[in-house]
């Protein structure tokens, strides 16, 4: 038997929270926002950037499909379904504000020079894997360097935002590299077993 | 035998390795496919289709097929008395093993006054 009981009766959530290759796009997302507002080549244009996006929602739902043929279909519970919208619908807003308030606070009343962006999105990252799923190494590491990273004060000169958004793309597809590869560990290699889906 | 004794002999149907795992799975979850449960089990496609149908016999699974993009595609969901009956036989090994922790001489004591 590969997994003894407790990793059995949470095989489903380690899925749904290791489909880590489900990152790349958002993490290209975030990339691309920064260019844009940067004005960089294409992207100036706003249609070339809503045309990125498309591409990249379409490359997330090939993702998705490839890992619904290698690793299969699954439900989560309701309780698991609760527990994932409740830190979206919590977390997203959660940012935005802490993201304003540290600007406001460190930037302007404390006088440093911080990154809001990176910081709070680090943050909340680590909060949402501690809650809502598994708070694992590589976690703490990538997204323990991003809010450090975010709360040096070294953020002089011009508005860091962008840069922070840069920092939060390559953050996001580093962990979801390391996801997939603990997928794939977990899981076993995609084509490591002779998989049907027309069986029983 | 003593009605204690009776609550702990353990249902056979569930109790094969692979069969507990496949419901174990299909506890935690609404409903999985068979590729899910074969990544989980790490049961051969045989070994999990003969173990789907036995259980599907007892009525603990509800097997559904169905087609997703032109593909067949098998769908599993435990029933009530598959979700209730995996549960009571966890509770029983737990009971089991904390048993079998027991001093030997503490055992020995609880049987004899009993008798």
């Amino acid at each position: 038997m590969n997994m003894e009981r407790r990793e059995l009766e949470s095989a489903a959530a380690t899925y749904a929270n290791l489909k880590g290759l489900l990152g790349i796009p958002g993490g290209l997302l975030a990339i691309l926002a920064a260019l844009g507002n940067w004005e960089w080549g294409p992207l100036r244009h706003t249609w070339v950037f809503l045309g990125v996006a498309l591409l990249l929602g379409a490359a997330s739902l090939l993702i998705s499909r490839y890992y619904a043929e290698h690793y299969g279909r699954v439900t989560l519970s309701r309780a698991q379904r609760r527990r994932a919208a409740a830190a979206v619908i919590v977390g997203a807003p959660l940012m935005f504000g802490a993201a304003l308030l540290l600007r406001s606070r460190a930037g302007w009343s404390l006088d440093l020079p911080v990154n809001a962006i990176p910081a709070s999105f680090a943050l909340l990252m680590l909060a949402t894997y501690a809650a809502a799923a598994v708070l694992r190494t590589h976690h703490v590491i990538i997204f323990g360097s991003l809010a450090v990273a975010g709360l040096l004060p070294v953020w002089d000169g011009a508005d860091p935002s962008n840069t922070g958004l840069v920092l939060v793309g390559v953050a996001i597809i580093a962990a979801g590299i390391l996801d997939h590869r603990l997928l794939v560990r977990t899981f076993g290699p995609p084509k490591g077993l002779k998989l049907s889906n027309a069986g029983a | 035998m003593p009605e204690r004794d009776e609550e702990l002999i353990l249902d056979r149907l569930i109790h094969e390795p692979g069969r507990l795992a496949i419901l174990t799975v299909l506890s935690s979850v609404e409903d999985a496919d068979f590729v899910f449960l074969q990544r989980t089990t790490g049961l051969t496609k045989g070994n999990l289709s003969s173990h789907l149908t036995k259980l599907e016999e007892a009525g603990l699974v509800e097997i559904e097929k169905r087609f997703i993009r032109k593909k067949p595609n098998t769908n599993v969901a435990l029933t009530a008395v598959g979700r209730q009956r995996v549960a009571r036989h966890w509770s029983q090994l737990e009971r089991l093993k904390s048993l079998s922790e027991t001093p030997a001489t503490a055992v020995a004591g609880d049987h004899s006054s009993s008798r």
